[in-house]
């Protein structure tokens, strides 16, 4: 009787431990692909911060101006040539 | 088997009666067998105690340090940006690459000279660097990332890179007094970049994992630090209007080869700063041949006289005290006055003005005799209560409170001239803060260098009528018979006070200028307080009208355009007359 117990113990414990071992080496596996994605996620960080800056140096007003008044022979607005509309006026 | 059971089965021979047992051997080679076994287990045990017990940190440690890392999690310094959202500092990766200096001199030649190629330096220079009994020295820092990616495809030994942080601004010397700039080390050191320094700068955090043969993490041993990364900033600053001011300040300081110029943009409703540049200025991502005349921040940090900006000032003492209105009339002919010792002048003698006109044709003799009538008291109140000679509260680095001294050393003659500016020393954003009582019905507001949310609580100084009486005739002098015909604007009602002062070299008057002008617009419905000066015009003109007075104009156009703020006027064609009043200084 006693004998029975302890090979249904045994065959209990073995399994555990197979178990614990399948689980340390899925933890490892999802610990990789977590690290994976984050660094994923601070790279994109960067390159949105990248962008941000280009489209700050690529926008900005001294550039702009330069290629409208050069490049595409634009003139600022006067008031003398502005027709000024009123909501509701007749 | 069976009856005799201890019986070597091959000979027959009973255990017992074995003739090996027969052998008498000495006692005491047993004992010392047994002796020697239980001096090794002795030994053994003690090992184990050793190592189990007494030494167990430092094997521990020992251990650790072969698989355990503590890793640095840095944090990113937060973003400046506009009012719009326009990204105006932000920092981005880079590198420094360090070098141990013996194990780097023996590579190959031809590499080394491609390295210093990458680097940028001379074949010499990266010698002398190498040249070190040190071992670690940094070659460069703030490299970027494709080059570092070069450089290490070289795979030259005893290069190493570590991760920093470089700060860039994309709009360069627009934007520099405001923004500032920041160290090497990623700490601010100027302008809102110092100021904010707190609330930019990240925490860096850190981990401790254990890694594998191949330097995979395997896992984390104890909980992490997270990293946080610094605030994101929200400045007042419009992008636009900045650029329009910094240019236009420009195109003036060049004009009249003034030294310096400054110039100061505020929302009248809000109190937030739109713009504020200065000249000479500098470009913040390549500081190497920065100097202090560039770095100086003119309008918070320079005082001067004001001159004819500060008699509004003493006007709307006297409107508010109701001592005048602005139809009383003063003699100011023979365009010269004397008080005790002293002789004061007006550019022409003007004959006899109304209040309104005094400040239309910037009469000193007017504006003194208006000061006369009130006591030094009262005037030391207004000139306090406006903010000239406090210590500023505007959050921004290094700005100064200027001076007005205690109202009972004034003299008759000192309260005399104070009262038009002279003796007295504000800085230009003091001057353009004072003027929101006049922009706003008669209270003062806070200034902003960061996005308001909710609109300032003002303070009352003067009436809501006396400030209205005050912007009427701050509109009269653009108009053609004022002093500054030149800031007027097509299309909007504008207003403003021009002012000419000599400056003060050692103490003493020198035949030097500083011109300014502060206006309002538009006069309907005051959005924008709009604050110029520049420093010894040596061009021919030095009055205010004049040399700042197109500045305010050209100004006020576009920021109000960008704004889209409807026109007040419908005069689009300007006149300004040949020969525009002269103030007196």
């Amino acid at each position: 009787m006693s004998g029975r117990i302890c090979a249904v113990l045994a065959a209990v414990l073995v399994l555990c431990a197979l178990a614990l071992v399948n689980s340390q080496y899925q933890h490892r596996q999802l610990f990789i692909e977590l690290e994976r994605a984050q660094s994923q996620a601070r790279q994109l960080d960067i390159d949105w911060a990248q962008l941000q800056l280009d489209q700050s140096t690529l926008g900005k007003h001294g550039r702009i101006e330069t290629i409208a008044r050069r490049d595409l022979h634009m003139v600022p607005v006067t008031p003398e040539r502005t027709q000024y509309l009123t909501m509701g006026a007749k | 088997m069976g009856a005799t059971p201890r019986t070597a089965a091959a000979k027959g021979v009973p255990f017992v009666s074995s003739p090996v047992l027969a052998a008498k051997l000495p006692a005491w080679r047993s004992r010392l067998v047994l002796f020697l076994i239980f001096v090794a287990f002795v030994t053994l045990a003690g090992r184990a105690l050793w190592l189990q017990g007494m030494s167990t940190d430092f094997l521990q440690k020992q251990g650790a340090a072969r698989y355990a890392r503590t890793l640095e999690l840095p944090a990113i310094r937060g973003k400046i940006t506009d009012r719009n959202g326009q990204v105006l500092a932000s920092s981005l990766p880079v590198k420094a690459v360090w070098a141990i200096p013996d194990d780097v001199q023996e590579a190959p030649k031809e590499k080394l000279a491609e390295l210093a190629k990458l680097l940028n330096m001379s074949r010499a220079e990266l010698n002398k660097k190498l040249d070190s009994d040190r071992n670690f020295v940094y070659l460069k820092r703030q490299v970027e990332m494709d080059t570092v990616d070069k450089i290490l495809k070289l795979k030259i030994p005893g290069i190493e890179t570590r991760k920093e942080y470089k700060r860039f601004y994309p709009e360069g010397e627009v934007m520099a007094h405001v923004v500032g700039f920041t160290n090497i080390e990623d700490a601010g050191q100027e302008g809102m970049e110092l100021s904010a320094q707190k609330t930019l700068a990240g925490v860096t955090g850190s981990r401790r994992v254990i890694k594998d043969r191949l330097g995979h993490i395997v896992e984390d041993i104890e909980a992490v630090r997270e990293p946080h990364d610094g605030k994101d900033l929200t400045l007042s600053i419009d992008s636009k209007i900045q650029y329009i001011a910094y240019t236009q300040l420009k195109a003036a300081v060049e004009k009249n080869k003034a030294k310096a110029g400054g110039i100061i943009v505020v929302d009248a409703r809000t109190g937030e700063v739109l713009a504020l540049a200065n000249l000479p200025s500098y470009n913040p991502n390549d500081r190497s041949d920065l100097t202090g005349v560039q770095l100086r921040n003119r309008v918070l940090t320079d005082t001067f006289e004001p001159g004819s900006t500060l008699k509004p000032f003493t006007v709307a003492l006297a409107l508010d005290t109701k001592r005048v209105t602005p139809s009383t009339v003063f003699q100011t002919s023979p365009g010269q006055m004397t008080i005790g010792t002293a002789t004061i002048h007006d550019s022409h003698a003007h004959g006899p003005l109304t209040v309104a006109q005094i400040i239309e044709k910037s009469s000193n003799i007017g504006t003194a005799k208006i000061a006369l009538e009130m006591p030094a008291e009262e005037m030391w109140e207004m000139f306090t209560s406006v903010g000239f000679g406090q210590p500023p509260k505007f959050g921004f680095p290094g700005a100064v409170a200027g001076r007005v001294r205690p109202y009972k050393s004034w003299r008759p003659i000192e309260q005399a001239t104070m009262s038009y500016g002279h003796g007295i020393s504000v800085s230009l954003i003091q001057l353009a803060h004072a003027y929101t009582i006049f922009a706003r019905n008669g209270d003062l507001i806070p200034l902003s260098f960061q996005k308001v949310t909710d609109l300032p609580i003002g303070q009352r100084v003067i009436s809501q009528k006396t400030a209205q009486q005050m912007r009427a005739m701050l509109e009269s002098v653009v108009s053609p018979e004022g002093t500054a015909p030149q800031a007027q604007v097509p299309g909007y009602r504008v207003g403003g006070k021009t002012g000419t002062a000599y400056k003060i070299v050692g103490g003493k008057y020198v035949k030097k200028y500083v011109a300014s002008f502060i206006g309002i617009a538009p006069m309907s419905d005051p959005r924008l307080i709009v604050a110029v000066m520049l420093d010894e015009p040596n061009a021919g003109q030095h009055y205010g009208g004049v040399v700042a007075g197109p500045v305010f104009a050209n100004v006020v156009a576009s920021a109000l355009r960008s704004m889209d703020v409807a026109p007040d006027s419908s005069v689009t064609n300007i006149i300004i007359p040949k020969d525009a009043v002269e103030e007196s200084m």
